[in-house]
């Protein structure tokens, strides 16, 4: 759950990148990191691979100060999307303030995306939060890649879920992760705000929020 | 136990005496008193992990070499702070897994237990079944064993029946002769004394054979040998020769019977069996009854032609702990070796076998009546 600390006047938010393995969690991390110029972003720390596969988790920390002087922290963790790592996957998932789903595009994947769907279903429930309370963003990665599903496909099958429209990307190209990211704060703002007054009690409008903490090196307010 | 998300201090990333060793490193490369701590001091500069400051480093150099310092410093409590989260997160997944672990096997072990339970009352029930099994086994080789006798008896009285039947009628084709034979004899007094004497002898003959004919169609009757299988059975008839089996059985005492038999219906039945039946109750009556007792044998139907035999004696009775038992097989309340303990139990499965009901009331000192209940349609 977020954390606000008044003495510190401080609010720590949590993003989780879920998804199954191999999907592009990490990949979406490390564009972020190397795209995004918010006004402060940490050092990105991926923890121990394997055949680049995630063994604990990556983070990447990122925030800005409000106008009335209100430290904002986001912290963005991936899980091991391995299905042997449910444990980790469970640790890393509490607390979690918005998800941002990452499913395979290809064809002969969609399988796992179904079944990755469903460990974050059941662990969402287990770690007692609510699959229709939090904020999650669904992006279909590897849109570079041969047999894909056609994107129409895809939109009209999550046509009728709430998590939609859904998001494509190309992580491995840099396409479509910010675009993904934005939507997310975009959610994320509606549920922060209504919880912590963030317009009216630390003068963060929306608008602020999600250009902000996603400014690109192109675009960074001064 | 810290959370994954909180940011770590100093301590929680470097122990005292490591902090005292990077201290002294930084020193012996020249840059004076070193220190590293939590708390701010005179020209102290801020050593930042993920955009938090954890300490704050000072020492006797120029501000750009303790700039590059702290950045050492922060380089170095990255790669600390990494091996710290991983080994928290391995802390963390471990313990849940185990946690879980011990969760299942819990699990595991009541429903074991239960299994355990089960089992248990298993072998109970297949106890108690087994039980009724040999009881049952028992019971249907004692009640074959009965019917053999019947069976037997039943033979005796048809092989019985054919010379009993030219005695009689010898016996009086005799009496005529002995009318021819008066005629030609001469009058005197000692010939019609010889003669009367005579007639007298026939006569008791003639009687006891009517009454070895009697019994031996009442055997008949009571065996059915005639028909062996379910057949229309007048419950009336079937009563009336149980009740002369009774009377013969017990030639030796004086049994005061009060019949009362109603107008039946024929219904479908086993005779024999149902002979069987009545025949049973009827002895239970008689041995229960004093010299003076008396039985009642009642018999009525209603509109559906459904029929009640009613067999009531003011006999002992019997006590009440002991009325639940009577249609148990084996069971008996007479001394060892006067009954086989079966007499209700067949009347009962009789009446069950003809979808009929038999009901005992008893109290004791006062007699014992049974109803039997034999619906039309069996």
């Amino acid at each position: 759950m977020a954390d606000f600390i008044p003495e510190e006047n401080r609010l720590n938010l949590k993003v989780v990148f879920y998804g199954p393995a191999l999907s592009g969690k990490t990949t979406n991390l490390m564009q972020l990191h190397s795209q995004l110029m918010p006004e402060r972003i940490g050092e990105l720390m991926v923890l121990e691979t394997r055949d680049d596969r995630t063994l604990f988790f990556d983070m990447l920390p990122i925030g800005l100060k409000g106008g009335h002087g209100l430290d904002l922290r986001l912290k963005l963790y991936t899980v091991p999307g391995q299905v042997q790592h449910d444990s980790t996957r469970k640790a890393v998932l509490s607390r979690a303030d918005g998800i941002l789903f990452v499913a395979d595009s290809q064809r002969n994947q969609q399988d796992n995306n179904a079944m990755a769907f469903g460990n974050l279903e059941e662990n969402l429930e287990k770690v007692g939060l609510d699959i229709e309370a939090v904020p999650i963003v669904i992006q279909f990665n590897k849109r570079d890649m041969p047999d894909t599903v056609a994107e129409d496909e895809l939109q009209q099958r999550w046509a009728h879920t709430p998590w939609s429209p859904l998001q494509m990307a190309s992580a491995l190209n840099g396409t479509g992760v910010v675009e993904t990211f934005r939507e997310l704060l975009d959610r994320l703002y509606t549920v922060a705000d209504q919880e912590f007054r963030l317009a009216r009690d630390h003068g963060i409008e929306r608008a602020t929020f999600v250009e902000r903490l996603s400014a690109r090196g192109s675009d960074a307010t001064p | 136990m810290r959370r994954l998300e909180d940011d770590p201090v100093l301590s929680d990333l470097l122990e005292t005496s490591q902090i005292q060793r990077l201290e002294a490193s930084l020193a012996r490369l020249g840059l004076g008193q070193v220190s590293l701590s939590e708390e701010k001091r005179q020209g102290a500069i801020p050593v930042e992990f993920n955009l938090e400051t954890v300490g704050w480093l000072s020492a006797d150099c120029d501000a750009d070499s303790l700039k590059a310092t702290a950045e050492l410093v922060a380089f170095i409590l990255f790669f600390v702070a990494k091996y710290r989260l991983a080994a928290d997160i391995h802390h963390d997944a471990t313990e849940a897994g185990y946690a879980e672990l011990q969760r299942k096997h819990k699990a595991l072990q009541e429903s074991e237990a239960r299994y355990r339970t089960l089992s248990g009352q298993l072998q109970e029930r297949v106890k108690e079944q087994v039980a009724t099994i040999q009881k049952a086994q028992q019971e249907l080789y004692e009640s074959a064993r009965t019917r053999s006798v019947g069976q037997l008896a039943a033979g005796i009285a048809h092989e019985i029946n054919n010379p009993i039947g030219f005695i009689k009628s010898n016996l009086k084709v005799a009496g005529d002769y002995l009318d021819d034979l008066e005629a030609k004899l001469p009058d005197d007094r000692e010939t019609r004394e010889l003669l009367e004497d005579f007639r007298d002898l026939l006569s008791e003959s003639l009687d006891g054979s009517s009454r070895i004919a009697t019994i031996v169609a009442d055997l008949k009757t009571f065996s059915s040998i005639d028909h062996a299988d379910y057949t229309h059975c007048n419950i009336n008839d079937l009563l009336k020769a149980a009740l002369h089996l009774l009377k013969t059985s017990y030639a030796d005492r004086r049994l005061t019977i009060d019949e009362r038999l109603g107008e039946l219906p024929e219904i479908p039945g086993n005779p024999a069996r149902l002979s069987e039946a009545f025949y049973n109750v009827l002895d239970n009556a008689a041995r229960a009854i004093p010299e003076d007792g008396r039985i009642v044998v009642k018999t009525a139907t209603d509109n559906s032609g459904n029929i009640a035999v009613v067999i009531q004696d003011n006999g002992c009775g019997m006590a009440e702990d002991i009325q639940g038992q009577v249609f148990d097989p084996f069971f008996t309340s007479r001394p060892v070796g006067s009954g086989t303990g079966l007499g209700l139990t067949v009347a009962r499965d009789t009446v069950r076998a003809h979808k009929g009901l038999i009901r005992l009331e008893s109290r004791e000192a006062n007699g014992t009546r049974v109803t039997m209940l034999l619906p039309q349609a069996s």
